[in-house]
């Protein structure tokens, strides 16, 4: 089953591989990004930094997504990572079980704006957490599991830009 | 007074200049323990204090964006403190604490503080004005130790008599009680290490380390080494590789016509990378670090102020990698950057594609190398020895980390431009990083499992039976296993990480926990 879903535009690193991955006993990861799963060299990366106690596993969207449907993933402790809040909106739509999103490092880009010390949303960014937030989702930003969680809600993201 | 103030002044901001020392370790406890012993006159005692500190303080790790207590200030100042009244290690930890919470605090509000000079950064850029890059890049990165200087200072002019006068009132009681909850403290670390590497399959390498530590009574240097050999047997690092001979082929240089970069601009390019972090903050992260270090190797390339400002912004763009491995990067980055300068339709979105891709898988592997396990058999072996005054425990601590840690930072600086992309591919190919994840699993778990029974004596004082034939408890659990209650310490706060309880949590629970446990006399 799901574990987490992260969104995180480092995908796979220390933070992920020292601290989630250990503290919810996770076995298998999911990168689900349509970039990645098509090029070679990015995915030779991220099996070079793979921990050994999991299995890694790099697909497109819609891949990741018939997996984490098929029973087979029942039985393993996942983790899904994407890099972008849009892609956490596309596999959340068709992925009931997820009801909580973890955001863990959004990097700074022109046009947006710092909400925490590591996530910087922009306003297409706002667009989607509001449609995330419309579905009952719960946005929870933390770096690492001892982090307080810190809730994304509607008083967030209307600060005005 | 003033020239002691002065000299521990000093100590802190050595500390601080760890961003430009390559994150070499010289800013622990155990090293800067034994400097303010020194600065005081008594560096015995320093080195003490140091170790105590280095153990409580061992699990605080610098990951990503977690920032930790910043335990150079706490560290020093709380060094400082207890020598100069007089008192030991339980002191030093009280004070050292807090203090290093509050200058986290501090430091997080400086790195948030920071991002306000990237519009000038930008400027810079555009203008292709590397020189004005570097200055600032510098004068940003000296904040941090100038400031924690300044406030380190005051508190010592400011708060010294006060502090002397507060300590000397504290009653032996609580004295005693700090003593003990400070020397159970070390689990919390131990707990956060075992946290990196515990799993189903090592578990039996770290009950390997706590039987040779034990019962066999083996000191940490003679565990550490053991260690070695049983990952190297283990992972059969030691033996042939039949696929050597596949891939030697591919190590061979490509012939490249036109090589402009010189073997000294890539010595540059290593001893910038130690300033990677000078100017650390949480927009950018190790952006204009990035960019300070590869400016040697576009100052060759580029001539024309618009190839230099469009480098520069390239290189501006936001970066995040262990320090330790980021000379890779750094490599292939100048390998491409010359590609660029030759040859006409160069996609320079590859250069950036690369980093970022690059960055993160990187900090994976680098951060549980260095800091997972390098780090931890230093430690465990300086400390061991700097527990007892002897010098030679900061020393080795120092060395075992960074012998390692400088010939393969400056190693991949020209692996990476010479080999780049290929030396990547044979990593990936030999799978020689999964035998260097387990094998350094091993030795780390090994180590760890040495770590209660030889850091971290825990004993009892309480007798079972009826007067006059009174039994000692100890006697018992001795006779079992010597370092049984400091296992079970060790593996209740282990639980209590895994359950995500929160580190300071833990901390004040056990610091809780020794002291009504020493009052009670259940723990000496």
């Amino acid at each position: 089953m799901i574990r987490l879903i992260r969104i995180d535009d480092r995908l796979l690193h220390g933070q992920v591989s020292f601290t989630w991955v250990p503290s919810l006993k996770i076995n298998c990861i999911v990168i689900a990004n349509n970039k990645v799963a098509t090029d070679e060299f990015q995915k030779m990366a991220l099996n070079i930094a793979k921990p050994p106690s999991a299995k890694l596993l790099i697909y497109t969207l819609k891949d990741a997504i018939a997996f984490l449907c098929d029973a087979k993933a029942r039985n393993q402790e996942i983790l899904v990572l994407v890099n972008s809040i849009a892609d956490a909106l596309s596999v959340a739509k068709e992925i009931n079980e997820i009801k909580t999103i973890n955001f863990g490092g959004i990097r700074m880009k022109t046009g947006a704006k710092l909400i925490s010390k590591a996530i910087a949303i922009d306003d297409n960014d706002i667009t989607f957490i509001k449609e995330l937030l419309e579905r009952g989702l719960e946005l929870e930003i933390r770096q690492v599991p001892g982090d307080k969680k810190t809730i994304i809600d509607s008083s967030v993201i209307n600060i005005p830009q | 007074m003033t020239v002691e103030y002065l000299l521990i002044t000093a100590v802190v901001m050595f500390g601080h200049m760890e961003d430009f020392l390559g994150a070499a370790l010289f800013s622990r406890p155990l090293v800067l323990g034994p400097l303010v012993g020194l600065a005081l006159g008594d560096p015995v005692q320093g080195i003490i204090i140091g170790a105590t500190l280095e153990l409580i303080f061992m699990g605080n790790i610098k990951v990503g964006a977690a920032i930790p207590p910043d335990v150079i200030t706490g560290g020093a100042l709380g060094t400082a403190f207890a020598i100069m009244s007089g008192n030991g290690a339980e002191i030093a930890l009280a004070i050292a604490i807090p203090v290093s919470i509050i200058a986290e605090i501090i430091i997080s509000g400086l790195f948030v503080v920071r991002p306000a000079l990237n519009s000038r950064f930008e400027k810079y850029a555009a203008e292709g004005n590397f020189k004005k890059i570097e200055v600032l890049h510098v004068a940003s990165g000296l904040t941090k130790p100038l400031l924690m200087g300044t406030l380190a200072f005051l508190a010592l002019q400011l708060g010294d008599e006060a502090m002397q006068t507060f300590l000397n009132s504290i009653p032996a009681w609580v004295q005693s009680g700090l003593s003990v909850a400070g020397s159970m403290l070390p689990a919390v670390g131990f707990a956060m290490l075992m946290n990196l590497m515990f799993n189903k399959h090592a578990a039996v390498y770290f009950f390997l380390g706590f039987i040779l530590a034990s019962y066999l009574k083996l000191p940490m240097i003679a565990i550490g080494a053991l260690g070695i050999i049983i990952a190297i047997i283990i992972t059969g690092a030691a033996g042939n590789s039949t696929d050597s001979e596949e891939y030697s082929n591919d190590d061979e240089q490509e012939p490249v016509a036109d090589r402009q970069i010189t073997k000294r601009d890539l010595r540059k390019v290593f001893f910038r990378s130690l300033a990677l972090e000078a100017n650390f903050n949480f927009e950018t992260w190790q952006n204009t670090g990035f960019a300070y270090s590869i400016i040697p190797v576009l100052k060759k390339l580029y001539h024309t102020k618009e190839q230099m400002s469009s480098a520069l912004r390239r290189h501006l763009q936001f970066f995040n990698t262990t320090a330790h491995g980021s000379t890779l990067i750094l490599g292939i980055t100048a390998a491409m950057e010359e590609q660029n300068s030759t040859s006409g339709d160069f996609d320079t979105e590859s250069i950036n594609a690369v980093k970022s891709g690059l960055m993160g898988p990187l900090a994976g592997v680098f951060d549980s190398l260095f800091w997972g396990t390098l780090k931890v058999i230093a430690a465990g072996i300086g400390v061991s020895l700097a527990m007892d005054g002897n010098m030679l425990g900061p020393l080795l601590f120092i060395l075992i980390f960074n012998i390692p840690h400088f010939s393969l930072r400056y190693y991949m600086t020209f692996a990476g431009y010479n080999t780049g992309n290929r030396f990547l591919q044979n990593l990936a190919r030999s799978g020689i990083m999964a035998k260097l994840t387990s094998g350094a699993t091993i030795l780390g778990l090994m180590v760890i499992g040495a770590m209660p029974v030889i850091l971290m004596p825990l004993k009892t004082p309480i007798t079972i039976g009826t007067q006059g034939s009174e039994v000692s408890l100890q006697m018992i659990l001795d006779q079992l296993a010597p370092g049984l209650l400091s296992l079970a310490l060790t593996f209740f706060a282990f639980w209590l990480v895994r359950r995500n309880i929160k580190t300071t949590w833990i901390l004040l629970g056990i610091l809780v926990l020794g002291f009504v446990g020493s009052i009670l006399n259940i723990f000496i």
